[in-house]
């Protein structure tokens, strides 16, 4: 026994050996997995949060055309420390070349309706699907004309004698339960399918390498006439496959750590609770899903005959983990218990609760280990079936 | 020694070896000489077992390997028809893997792996990675790899496949040095010159059977030829000369 646990060591090691030495397969597991994604995901947050931020704080410039129709309603723009910019020209094309991200056209007769208690028309042109900040803009000029028009109806019915208040016939109160941790979920709401995502990456290269890459390098007939039994020869390249998925994992965790002080979180109101541990349990949750991710690789991996063939497969394995992280993203979940058993959706919905700042229930954590354990078993055994037939040197 | 008594093998409707039978004892170097295609890397690949003969029997040294695969592959050092190296890692590494997975101690490799690096003259590039390596020294690193744990039965699927005059000569020696240390080397060639150059019995293999056997002399005689080639064609075609 001892000797062949040695066997399947020697394996291993020599995979990992091999594969660290390979620039590609570094760059592609744990550059790409680990901090490139983490990275790429703290920039944008960053960007993001920011320029709306900027935005919302800055001085709103409006470009007006025909602001001499409406002169009390540009000193009251103004008073509001509005900047007023003459506006001449086709509103429509300003727009569409992003000269201007909204004009307000005050048409002639607007001073006629005004005075007469018709209401007047202000035209605001904009476009509502413009990217970045142009929406915060526009919401700010409506904003600012129902602030006025509101203020003028007011002071015309108080003038007749009539309470304002007869037109507010109903007044909400807003009670947002949500809390500074659920905040800060939503904007990390990608984290589970990160880590998932580098998960997969970390061990895909190994998977092929280790079984497509042995074929096409011309290695694996000898390799096999070595006294060791195939399963154990399977199992040490599976071992080596997992830790490179295990590495990246715990490295994308790390990366994340790391990146925390660098999200704006606290700007907008949110908070991360990334401490040890919430970092174990995440670990714990996922380690056991780097058997399966390993083992569903190896398989693809076996049946490709080279090695082009088994990164086309096992690349297309990557949109397995994205599709309940996507759609947990979109749809809201009850949590159930034979959700909590079905590996990569388990893991998402686990570390969301984490996130969200919510008691993780050890029934949970134990259904999500077992769950994906299982799984990943089953997979590992049919990836040795594989690997025992005599047709593997000859699948082309 | 290695004992083949009417194996066969099926490819589908193909029959690729038809009741092969032969010995091949220790201290002498016995050839399967043959065209491409006529059932050598077949029957070589049964006999180190790497596929399963429909019928018959092989003996390793008296271990059947259908029964005990990893006993009997100890007894047996292979070089087999494809011999790709793990390019990243150097000649030595190579060599120390197929040493580990044997079970040998470090020291033991360490020593052996120094021996041969002598016998196949790899001074130059035992530490280098392999990548890049010429056809012969592949040829050489594979070959100590495939002996690392100094097996007493040596098969080889043409092994000068390829190499230049010099390192055809090295492969030779060192396969002749191998023999007087009383081992079995049984290998493959489609090559006469060199069938003729190291073989003490040579098994002549068409369509899957084999059919004449003896040493170079023997099988001139057999058929009143001058050379072991004329001999050959004489032995495939059936006396009729030509194709």
């Amino acid at each position: 026994m001892n000797k062949q646990m040695q066997q399947i060591k020697t394996v291993m090691f020599k995979e990992i050996t091999d594969n660290v030495r390979d620039k590609k397969s570094l760059l592609s597991s744990i550059f790409m997995g680990a901090v490139f994604m983490p990275v790429l995901f703290v920039f944008m947050i960053n960007f993001t949060v920011n320029m709306a931020k900027d935005k919302q704080e800055s001085q709103l410039e409006i470009a007006i055309q025909g602001a001499d129709n409406a002169k009390s309603f540009i000193s009251f723009v103004k008073s509001k420390g509005v900047k007023i910019n003459e506006f001449s020209g086709d509103a429509t094309k300003a727009i569409e070349n992003k000269d201007e991200e909204a004009v307000i056209i005050i048409p002639e007769d607007f001073y006629e309706n005004f005075s007469s208690g018709i209401p007047a028309k202000i035209e605001i042109y904009y476009d509502a699907t413009a990217k970045g900040t142009t929406n915060v803009t526009q919401r700010r000029i409506k904003a600012l004309i129902s602030e006025y028009s509101n203020t003028i109806g007011m002071s015309r019915l108080q003038l007749r004698g009539i309470s304002p208040l007869l037109l507010k016939a109903i007044v909400v109160e807003k009670h947002d339960v949500s809390t500074s941790q659920s905040k800060g979920a939503r904007l990390l709401a990608f984290l589970p399918y990160a880590l998932i995502l580098g998960l997969f990456m970390g061990s895909m290269y190994l998977a092929i390498d280790t079984m497509a890459g042995e074929k096409e390098r011309n290695s694996l007939e000898a390799l096999l006439l070595n006294p060791i039994k195939r399963s154990h020869l399977l199992l040490g390249k599976l071992f080596a496959t997992i830790s490179f998925g295990l590495m990246t994992m715990i490295l994308t965790l790390i990366t994340f750590k790391l990146a925390m002080p660098f999200m704006p979180l606290e700007k907008m109101g949110m908070s991360v609770d990334l401490g040890f541990k919430t970092l174990s349990i995440m670990t714990i949750i996922l380690a056991p899903l780097a058997i399966m991710a390993a083992s569903l690789q190896t398989i693809i991996a076996t049946f490709s005959k080279s090695f082009k063939e088994a990164q086309t497969y096992v690349g297309l394995l990557i949109i397995v983990p994205m599709i309940p992280s996507i759609a947990l993203m979109i749809l809201p979940v009850k949590e159930k218990l034979w959700m909590m058993a079905t590996p990569i959706l388990s893991q998402n919905l686990i570390i969301n609760q984490i996130m969200r700042g919510e008691q993780v229930e050890v029934v949970s954590i134990i259904a999500a280990i077992v769950g994906s354990l299982l799984i990943g078993l089953i997979l590992a055994l049919v990836a040795i079936k594989l690997y025992n037939r005599e047709s593997l040197l000859f699948s082309d | 020694m290695i004992e083949v008594k009417s194996i066969s093998k099926n490819f589908g409707e193909v029959q690729a070896v038809k009741e092969v039978t032969f010995t091949a004892p220790d201290s002498q170097v016995t050839a399967l000489l043959g065209a491409n295609g006529a059932g050598k890397t077949t029957s070589l690949r049964m006999i180190y077992s790497l596929i399963t003969p429909e019928s018959g029997e092989i003996l390793i040294d008296g271990i059947d390997p259908k029964k005990e695969p990893e006993r009997a592959r100890k007894l047996l050092g292979v070089l087999p028809d494809t011999r790709g190296l793990y390019k990243r890692l150097s000649a030595r590494e190579n060599i120390e893997y197929f040493g580990k997975l044997h079970g040998m101690t470090d020291e033991k490799i360490k020593s052996r792996t120094d021996s041969l690096v002598a016998d196949l003259r790899m001074e130059d590039f035992i530490d280098r990675k392999t990548d890049g390596f010429s056809q012969g020294q592949r040829v050489k690193v594979a070959i100590a790899r495939a002996l690392v744990h100094d097996p007493q039965n040596i098969i080889l699927d043409e092994p000068t496949n390829g190499l230049d005059v010099m390192s055809t000569r090295g492969v030779r020696a060192f396969l002749m040095k191998e023999k007087e240390r009383g081992k079995c080397i049984l290998f493959s060639s489609h090559v006469m010159q060199e069938v003729a150059a190291v073989s003490d019995e040579i098994l002549i293999v068409n369509d899957g059977i084999i059919c004449a056997s003896g040493s170079e002399s023997e099988l001139k005689q057999q058929t009143g030829k001058e050379n072991l080639e004329d001999a050959f064609v004489h032995i495939v075609t059936n006396g009729e000369g030509h194709e």
